[in-house]
């Protein structure tokens, strides 16, 4: 079976059974997808089969002979991240970042398909997509700014910014 | 190395809509896995050990045709494509998963999903039954044609599910469900209707009241006046990791109800 | 104070977003084995037969552990804080919960482990579970410990608060009115499950890859357990996929490192999606009732509680939840006159644990529910009630502890700003300022004794 992973060809030795995201991760040793339920249901897994936002461990490597997969690992790299990637970095949508690789690859098939996405196309991309530590809010906020081209690929970390809270109770010692 | 299998499966990957069926033969040890959104989630857990897989994502069977007054809709088309279909298939193909399942679930694999472990998996069979849809199968005995109740109360694991077809009419479609937004899970319960403009022909199931969907006939022959209490008398409720029984006898009514409302004024 | 409300890039955010980030399960060692566990099907019964002698002839099975390869099987997490050890690591004569585990195996594959799993012989002689904490006092339950279903926090079975003269406020009441709340159980659910991976070094070190919230508790436990001293450990944390409390009372990485030690290799050991919703810890059921002793203006003369706090099968750390909870159940009012039972039960269920805000979140469903229904029976406005009641400087808490400078009066005006509600101007004026004049009912003086003897300071 071969497959073409981040731009590069595979020859894979993996049973035809073998669920993508195992081949990925055993066998190509490709870690940014994650094992979170092994059942479709948390979206942890997701890569890009041609292009599109598939579940690899719903995926068997013999349905799939030839197909190109996109991982996290072939969006972009710290010095050269994709505006979903930067997106997600500049607006604090990672907390403990398991969900993160599922989401962006959700985010960046959805801004493929849909370059003007809209905050219902989003939540309706992101719908199989389950985090427990942000919320959502700033999930939702950071895909809307990727496909606002809102974001600064260009510059790694967002630079500190002295500010003011946003609500004072008064008495308070901020 | 981590999930190697211990006895190494077949694995068959036909190339045509022939192959598959040669390959299918009379179903005896067969898996057929259409997207793998139900079977892979089983053999992860251990629950399922295939002897013979087919994998059906070459065999052509993704074909769409409307013509001469009928749709024909093959078995390898994804539930994700359905939210085109007519309604009330429309309206559950849509409230399938998320966008990634049900662009990788395929019509054939939900027609055929019997219980897991107890609940209901079917969300598309009671659509189908609403629309009158026919299922050509192959497997013991041939292929044959006939329509999805049939299909559906003579074990449909063991055929090859080949097409699925309807007939292109002016019906109006309802649906309801027990909605559990996020949850991803099987729907609890949902009815879907459809009815001849004429108002003459109504009909009526349900998923989620049973290992498969079943057939409202009691509601049908109620009219959309009819009290939506009879569905009870269709169908025998049990508890499982979806609903209770003592749940789904209280929302049944209530979504026939509303179905009917939506045909009234639809009509 | 510059870093407060500046935006400062996440230290961790780069390798989140290039999927850099690595959990436990994304360590890879080499000749490395996973763990599969043999978990009771049942809430309560006697082992009364365990044998793994087939598990140990699947071919790549390369170790089976039970309680017998425990040096210290029953280790208690809160020690240091007095509580008596009573959870088995691995089950031993009996099985308390569904899904305690029983045995675990280390081979060379997942479907070989569960396979050797599978072909463990285990009978077992079922109980009765008792699985309804309210029927905690009836005489004839099944006892899940052998001192029956009441931790005791000694010398008494609950832990009590109490203050003023809780009589006389019943007593003085125009109304009482009376409450029950019963915050329901929560799975965690991190997005990551538990997950260990334990690497025996030559020199006998274990390298310990936890999923741990708290490296240096766990170091400790599985030293206990192991009975070896820290450094015969050297736990590898870092990036935990979420834990929210769940991932404070690890086992895995003891029982990993028991596999590792017998077979001589890594052992990783991850949970399915499954086990952490069936057998992971959870928030804990809560049940509490609530008696206020009330005026007909809205004063709180008095409470009663009485909590029961489902632990589950063993302790863990509830008794130290429940202290909490019984601390702050006077919520954010300063009310003079208490008396509060808080019950530890044990239940077949599984045991419960820490869940952000352990003990005291159960306190604020509770009563801010209470306050409104007070203002309901009452027929007074519900921010009313509330800001009337609000802890002030100089007020003691349930415990008696002088408040320097409680922030619930301004947390109630803003509450209501942000909810858009007008309030009346006596109560916009409101500070958390030491009581006098009209926030400074008769019944409240005596309890601001602490604070005037010290000056008013």
């Amino acid at each position: 079976m071969s497959l073409i992973i981040n731009g590069a060809e595979y020859e894979l030795a993996s049973p035809p059974l073998t669920s993508l995201l195992n081949v990925l991760r055993e066998e190509v040793g490709l870690l940014s997808p994650k094992a979170g339920c092994q059942q479709g249901g948390c979206g942890t897994c997701t890569v890009l089969i041609d292009g599109e936002p598939r579940r690899a461990c719903l995926t068997p490597l013999g349905a799939i002979e030839g197909a190109a997969i996109t991982t996290v690992e072939g969006l972009g790299d710290p010095r050269n991240l994709s505006p979903v990637q930067a997106a997600f970095h500049e607006h604090y949508a990672a907390q403990c970042g398991f969900c993160t690789p599922g989401m962006m690859m959700a985010a960046t098939g959805l801004l493929a398909r849909r370059p003007d996405a809209t905050r219902d196309d989003v939540l309706e991309a992101l719908a199989g997509h389950f985090c427990r530590c942000t919320g959502y809010v700033k999930i939702v906020d950071a895909v809307l700014s990727a496909a606002a081209g809102r974001v600064d690929t260009t510059r790694p970390e967002p630079e500190a910014e002295p500010g003011e809270p946003s609500v004072v109770i008064p008495g308070s010692p901020a | 190395m981590s999930v190697a299998p211990l006895a190494e499966p077949e694995v068959l990957v036909p190339a045509s809509e022939e192959e598959a069926i040669a390959a299918f033969g009379d179903g005896t040890g067969v898996t057929v896995l259409g997207g793998g959104t139900i079977l892979m989630p089983e053999l992860a857990a251990g629950r399922l050990k295939p002897e013979k897989t087919i994998l059906l994502a070459r065999a052509g069977l993704d074909e769409w045709r409307d013509e001469g007054g009928t749709t024909r809709i093959g078995a390898a088309v994804s539930v994700g494509a359905l939210v085109d279909a007519p309604e009330p298939l429309a309206s559950a193909a849509r409230h399938v998963a998320d966008y990634e399942v049900r662009s990788q679930g395929t019509l054939g694999g939900n027609l055929c999903a019997g219980p897991g472990r107890g609940f209901p998996r079917g969300d598309l069979q009671a659509p189908l039954i609403a629309l009158d849809a026919y299922v050509r199968s192959a497997g013991a005995g041939g292929e044959r044609t006939e329509p999805v109740e049939r299909f559906l109360s003579t074990s449909p694991g063991n055929r090859l599910v080949v097409q699925v077809e309807f007939e292109t009419r002016d019906r109006l479609g309802g649906w309801a469900a027990l909605e559990r937004p996020h949850a991803h899970s099987y729907t609890a319960l949902s009815v879907a209707a459809t009815i001849s403009p004429s108002g003459s022909d109504l009909r009526v199931a349900c998923s989620g009241a049973g290992p498969y969907a079943v057939r409202l006939r009691s509601v049908e022959q109620g009219g959309l006046d009819g009290d939506p209490g009879e569905a009870l008398r269709d169908v025998q409720l049990t508890d499982d990791a979806l609903a209770s029984a003592w749940y789904r006898e209280r929302m049944l009514p209530v979504l026939v109800g509303r179905v009917l409302s939506q045909l009234k004024e639809a009509g | 104070m510059k870093a407060v409300g500046a935006r400062l890039p996440r230290y961790d955010g780069l390798q989140h977003v290039t999927g850099q980030s690595v959990y436990v399960d994304d360590v890879r060692v080499p000749d490395m084995l996973w763990a599969k566990a043999l978990r009771s099907t049942v809430h309560s019964a006697e082992i009364k037969k365990l044998d793994v002698s087939k598990a140990l002839r699947v071919p790549g099975v390369h170790a089976v552990v039970t309680h017998e390869d425990v040096p210290v099987n029953i280790v208690g997490h809160l020690a240091a804080l007095g509580v008596p050890a009573d959870e088995p690591l691995l089950a031993e004569h009996e099985v308390r919960y569904q899904g305690q585990p029983i045995a675990v195996v280390a081979a060379e594959t997942e479907e070989i482990a569960q396979e050797a799993v599978n072909a463990i012989e285990i009978s077992y002689e079922e109980r009765e579970p008792f699985l309804d904490i309210r029927k905690a006092f009836d005489p004839d339950v099944p006892k899940v410990s052998p001192s029956g279903n009441l931790f005791v926090y000694e010398p008494y079975t609950e832990r009590r608060v109490r203050k003023g003269d809780i009589d006389w406020a019943f007593e003085k009441a125009d109304r009482i009115v009376q409450g029950v709340y019963r915050p329901a159980a929560i799975e965690h659910c991190p997005t990551e499950t538990q997950v260990a991976l334990v690497v025996p070094e030559a020199t006998g070190r274990l390298v310990i890859y936890s999923c741990t919230q708290a490296m240096y508790f766990s170091m400790g436990v599985v030293a206990t357990h192991l009975g070896v001293s820290l450094n015969d450990l050297k736990f590898v944390g870092g990036t935990v996929g979420g834990g929210f409390g769940g991932k404070v009372d690890t086992a895995a990485e003891t029982i990993s490192a028991l596999l590792a030690i017998k077979a001589k290799r890594p052992v990783k050991w991850r949970w399915t999606r499954e086990e952490e919703f069936l057998c992971s810890s959870v928030r804990a059921t809560w049940h509490v009732e609530i008696a206020d002793a009330v005026t007909k203006d809205g004063w709180i003369l008095g409470r009663r509680t009485l909590t029961l706090h489902d632990a589950g099968a063993y302790t863990r750390f509830s008794s130290y939840g429940a202290t909490k909870h019984a601390f702050h159940l006077g919520g954010a009012y300063t009310i003079p006159n208490l008396s509060f039972n808080a019950y530890v039960i044990w239940s077949n269920h599984v045991p419960t644990t820490a869940m952000r805000g352990f003990g005291v979140t159960s306190v604020s469903f509770a009563v801010e529910l209470h306050m409104t229904r007070i203002a309901t029976v009452l027929g007074i406005d519900p921010w009313e009630l509330r800001l009337k009641n609000a802890s002030r400087v100089g007020d003691t808490a349930p415990t008696r502890v002088v408040l320097k400078d409680p922030s619930a009066v301004p947390t109630i005006q803003a509450a209501a700003q942000a909810a858009g509600v007008e309030l009346a101007s006596e109560y916009r004026a409101m500070t958390n300022a030491p009581r006098k004049g009209k926030t400074l009912p008769r019944h409240l003086v005596d309890q601001l004794g602490a604070w005037r003897d010290n000056g008013g300071r």
